[in-house]
């Protein structure tokens, strides 16, 4: 099973995360986000954010509730839980340390 | 924190599983339907919009999937899938599904009730508080003490003999010493065991079998409670005291009926009122392992029950306690050791009479009381280690019988495994679903398991009982822990088991697995693969099997020899009882026409032919053996000989048969009666002299000696062969004695007035010595009646005339001769029958296991054997292929087997009787049998193989 945009489990994870830091969001509202955010570079297959929100939520990050969506549908919201807030921010210290760590590399072996 | 929101989810995922789905099934749909209006916005028709946005999602299904494993308790799910499936499967063959739990059941049965009977009878701990700080007091020297009389009721074994001797029983005065001199323990406490006494003052006199004296602060020193009222203290411990008892538990519920009222009561034990005090707790029955005490008194009781050495208590060369005590925290038990050694070392070296020199090196080590208090279950140790090794075997065997069973099946659902894993089944769902298949196997026999152990165990517990005086020690429960840990057993062998043919399974190599048809070819596979892990394990179980069956066999064996031991007397028609008129409150004086009045009116119970009565029974265990000195050989070399007092028409009555001279006559009974006299005078005086420290006290005792006529005696032939060979021995005296300022015991020696042929004495294992029988006077005796008819049939006629004389007089341990021998093999009998048990268990699994393999070959090959047949093999051809098959697994395993039994069955010898351990007879029987019944267990698969049509057989599949 080839996935058009394979994304590291945990990058994935990463997004969402970010994603929904700021407010509450439906699976679709977030698909759209991280596209739209990323200038259409990354491309979610959709369906492949379901699981991940499973994980997430299973793993206590971050919490769903039903409500109203912008055209009155009931859809799923997902919001981040305390809990999934200080691992956002952990994710976060650990992406960036190891992208600059990837910078370092990269450049080094250029120069 | 976070689980606090986990779990809900969790159990919702679980429990509400229609409703997770369901919502999200719902917010899928939410999405597809959100991109497809996007689409549409974009300007696409509508059925473009929405398959462009289920393009752009994804698989649905495939996601749901996904999400569902993401919950997590998937496998909840899927275990209850996996178990329903299994179930199924395991029904569709239920001949398969027996065997195998059958024999996980019997395996794992017989482990958990030998191993729960080990750990109650070996492995218990101390009934009471803090065991690992309690320590026994043991004795060690390079050589046996000197000048010692001592007394040993088994709390723990002693060793005696030269080089290294060591016991726990010490003297009275040594404790009060080490009490008194040290405060090395927190609590020093001594008991002893005591003999039967007779109990009046509630209901019917009855006799308690199994009473402890101990020390004023025995309870306090163990931790232990009182259920209630009070425990012995140490103002009971003191002769002006009133005498006090405390009852255990089990005898206040048994013989009290559990009542309040017990506590303060009288009962009259051996005629002297005692006052029960208290009832102690439940869990304490008794100190050292494998006993059961009803009575507790204080050490002072023995005086005020007049028992026999009651003036033990002062003399230092008496050794009958043992000592246990409590260690002081942060003092180191080598501080304490070197204390209590030191005075131990000045007690023997400097006392009045030293046990031990210097060079004997004598001291005392503190020895973990858990580990030194053996009590009753040191016979047992070996015999309950035999059977524990039996078991495992068992266990090994049962667990290669399933393995080789999986296996198969394994191979035979192959294509099965194929199909699922061609079908999309990921390699580890197919393993876990052959796991818990197996697993599913191990713990229905785990369950059956239970029952087979129960059943095992009360057996057990009911051969105890039926064979022991007093309370049985044996629990007949399940342990527990022991349970536990057979459970784990099982469950593991399911997993191991379980997991080399599911993981074969699961790597099945997809395309030759679905082409070929279930069983081989003759093509395919060469037909006859010797290492195969099948064969093998049908070898290492015939091997095992033959292990356990040759010890059996050996086990067996002795018990046989045993029983065809002649005792040299005729054990048949015999019942003897034990009747103790002075405990009861006869005066010496009494005794002996009490016997008389008693022997008459047992004599004139119709069908009796003949009654006598002698010290102990015989074959009872009970042995008396006296030293004595021969004339014309140096002064400081002594004999020895069996001793066994005997009443009138004792030979006439267990028939020895006599060679030379006579019964005893009355004459006899009054020269013993008349000697006994002056021996208690003499005893007296050396008694006295020790206090005053007169002098010429050998002379005394040698003028006092001289009065004494020698004693009548009738010797056996072992004695007159060693003795007096080519002699004719009626009319010698020997064995008399002189006393001299060492040893002021002087004896006046023995007369023989006739020889009777060899008899065995306490035991059917020990060879017969030189024996004396000498006239009985005394206390308790054993009366010995013989019967026209059944024995049992006169015990109530025993026990009425008994009553008749004295109703106060209670008749104890009544057995006929038979029962008596039975209760002496009870060990031997144990044995041979568990072990027998589980060898014919052994071999039962095997045969199951041979047979197994062969049916599933034979259905293997059925093919090839249809093409053998068409092509002209007659029936014989096959019946050999298969029996010739089987047969070699089992020779060759027979013969791996008797090789491991050689090496193996030295083990025993000290069990055996009669038999070497390397016993032909055993092991050509053991060889025998096994062939026969490898033969049966080949028999059947064959014939189904010979029944094979050929053309059947062609279009199988």
């Amino acid at each position: 099973m080839t996935k058009p945009t394979d994304l590291l489990q945990g990058t994935l994870d990463l997004l969402i995360l970010k994603t929904i830091a700021l407010e509450a969001a439906h699976g679709w509202a977030i698909a759209q986000r991280i596209r739209q955010v990323s200038n259409n570079v990354l491309q979610v297959n959709q369906g492949a954010l379901y699981p991940a929100l499973h994980r997430l939520e299973q793993q206590g990050w971050i919490q769903a509730e039903w409500g109203e969506s912008e055209n009155n549908r009931r859809a799923k919201f997902y919001a981040l839980t305390k809990a999934g807030k200080k691992y956002l921010g952990r994710e976060e210290a650990n992406w960036e340390r190891l992208s600059a760590a990837i910078g370092l590399v990269l450049k080094t072996a250029q120069g | 924190m976070r689980w606090t929101q986990i779990i809900p989810l969790r159990v919702r995922s679980l429990f509400r599983r229609g409703a997770v789905d369901r919502e999200l099934e719902h917010e899928m749909r939410f999405h597809i339907e959100q991109q497809t209006a996007v689409n549409i916005a974009k300007g696409m028709t509508a059925k473009d919009a929405r398959d462009a946005a289920m393009r752009e999602f994804g698989g649905v299904e495939q996601y749901k999937e996904e999400c569902r494993d993401m919950r997590q308790t998937n496998w909840i799910q899927d275990f209850v899938q996996d178990v329903r499936f299994g179930t199924r499967v395991l029904l569709k063959s239920p001949a398969f599904a027996f065997v195998a739990i059958f024999t996980l059941a019997l395996g794992i049965g017989a482990n958990t009730a030998i191993f729960s009977v080990i750990d109650a009878e070996l492995l218990r701990s101390l009934p009471v508080s803090d065991p690992q700080t309690l320590v026994l007091l043991e004795w060690n020297a390079k050589k046996d003490p000197n000048h010692l009389s001592s007394s040993s009721y088994g709390d723990c074994s002693h060793v005696p003999g030269a080089g290294n001797s060591n016991g726990c029983s010490l003297s009275e005065p040594l404790f009060r010493e080490i009490q008194s001199q040290t405060n090395a323990f927190s609590n020093l406490a001594a008991f002893c065991g005591g003999g039967e006494l007779n109990l009046s003052g509630n209901g019917t006199a009855t006799t308690v079998d199994s009473v402890e004296y101990v020390s004023g602060n025995y309870f306090e020193t163990l931790g232990i409670r009182p259920e209630s009222g009070r425990l012995i203290s140490s103002a009971d411990d003191t002769l002006t005291a009133s005498p006090v008892a405390v009852i255990s538990y089990g005898y206040w519920k048994n013989q009290f009926a559990g009542s309040p009222s017990v506590i303060g009561k009288s009962i009259t034990l051996n005629r002297v009122p005692f006052t029960i005090i208290g009832v102690a707790e439940p869990r304490f029955d008794a100190l050292s392992p494998g006993r059961i005490i009803q009575i507790w008194m204080p050490l002072s009781a023995q005086r005020q029950l007049d028992v026999p050495w009651d003036n033990r208590d002062a003399d230092p060369n008496y050794w009958w306690l043992v000592m246990v005590g409590r260690m002081k925290p942060g003092v180191s038990r080598s501080q304490t050791q070197a204390a209590v050694s030191a005075i131990f070392l000045n007690d023997v070296i400097h006392g009045a009479k030293p046990q031990f020199k210097a060079e004997d090196n004598p001291n005392i080590s503190l020895v973990p009381a858990q580990a030194g208090l053996t009590g009753d279950t040191t016979d047992m140790a070996v015999p309950l280690y035999v059977m524990m090794l039996a078991v495992g075997v068992v266990l090994l065997i049962a667990c290669a019988n399933v393995a080789g069973l999986l296996l198969s099946r394994a191979t035979a659902r192959q294509k099965e495994m194929a199909v699922r894993v061609a079908l999309g089944a990921r390699r580890g769902r197919v393993v876990r679903q052959l796991l818990t298949e197996s697993l599913l196997l191990s713990i229905a026999g785990g369950a059956l398991g239970i029952f087979f152990a129960q059943w095992v165990i009360a057996a057990i517990g009911a051969f105890v009982a039926a064979n022991q005086e007093g309370p049985s020690p044996l629990n007949p429960h399940i342990d527990s822990r022991v349970l536990l840990f057979t459970a784990g057993v099982s469950i593991l062998t399911g997993f191991l088991f379980g997991l080399a043919p599911a993981l074969r399974g699961a790597s099945t190599d997809l395309t030759p697995a679905l082409k070929e048809a279930s069983g081989g070819t003759p093509s395919g596979r060469p037909a006859a693969r010797w290492f195969t892990i099948r064969n093998t394990l049908v070898v290492a179980q015939v091997a095992l099997t033959v292990v356990v069956l040759a010890g059996a066999g050996l086990l067996v064996r002795t018990l046989q020899s045993l029983r065809n031991v002649d005792p040299g007397f005729d054990t048949r028609n015999l019942v003897t009882f034990r009747i103790d008129p002075i405990s009861a409150g006869y005066k010496k004086a009494e005794v002996d026409r009490f016997y008389d009045n008693l022997h008459d009116r047992l004599a004139a119970i119709p069908g009796v032919t003949s009654v006598s009565y002698s010290w102990v029974p015989l074959l009872s265990g009970g042995l008396w053996t006296t030293g004595f000195h021969m004339e014309g050989e140096p002064k400081d070399k002594s004999e020895e000989a069996d001793l066994f007092p005997t009443g009138m028409d004792f030979f006439r009555t267990v028939k020895i048969p006599f060679r030379l001279g006579r019964e005893f006559n009355s004459t006899d009974f009054q020269t013993a009666e008349r000697n006994q006299e002056i021996e208690a005078a003499q005893e007296a005086l050396i008694a006295a002299s020790k206090k005053n420290g007169a002098t010429g006290l050998a002379e005394q005792v040698n003028k006092e000696t001289a009065s004494m006529s020698p004693l009548p005696a009738i010797v056996n032939e072992a004695l007159v062969r060693k003795y007096f060979p080519n002699k004719n021995p009626i009319g010698i005296r020997f064995g008399s004695r002189v006393a001299d300022a060492d040893e002021p015991y002087a004896s006046p020696g023995w007369l023989i007035v006739g020889v009777v042929a060899d008899a065995r004495y306490d035991s059917l294992r020990r060879e017969v010595n030189p024996t004396i029988y000498q006239p009985f006077t005394g206390r308790g005796a054993t009366f010995t009646l013989r019967t026209a008819a059944n024995p049992s049939n006169f015990v109530p006629q025993i026990r009425s005339v008994v009553a008749q004389i004295d109703a106060n007089l209670p008749v104890n341990r009544i057995k006929t001769e038979s029962q008596q021998i039975d209760s002496q093999l009870f060990a031997e009998r144990l044995i041979a029958r568990l072990s027998g048990f589980f060898g014919l268990l052994a071999l039962l699994l095997a045969c199951i296991g041979l047979y197994g393999l062969l049916a599933f070959e034979v259905a293997r090959r059925t093919r090839e054997i249809g093409i053998r047949m068409a092509l002209g093999a007659r029936a014989e051809d096959v019946l050999r292929l298969v029996v010739g098959q089987g047969l070699a697994l089992a020779l060759v395993g027979a013969a791996i087997g008797i090789g491991t039994a050689l090496g193996v069955t030295r083990f025993l010898s000290s069990m055996l009787f009669g038999v070497k351990p390397a016993d032909p007879v055993t092991f050509v029987g053991v060889a025998l049998c096994l062939t026969f019944v490898a033969l049966l267990a080949c028999y059947i698969p064959a014939r189904r193989a010979m029944r094979v049509d050929p053309m059947v057989a062609l279009r199988y599949e």
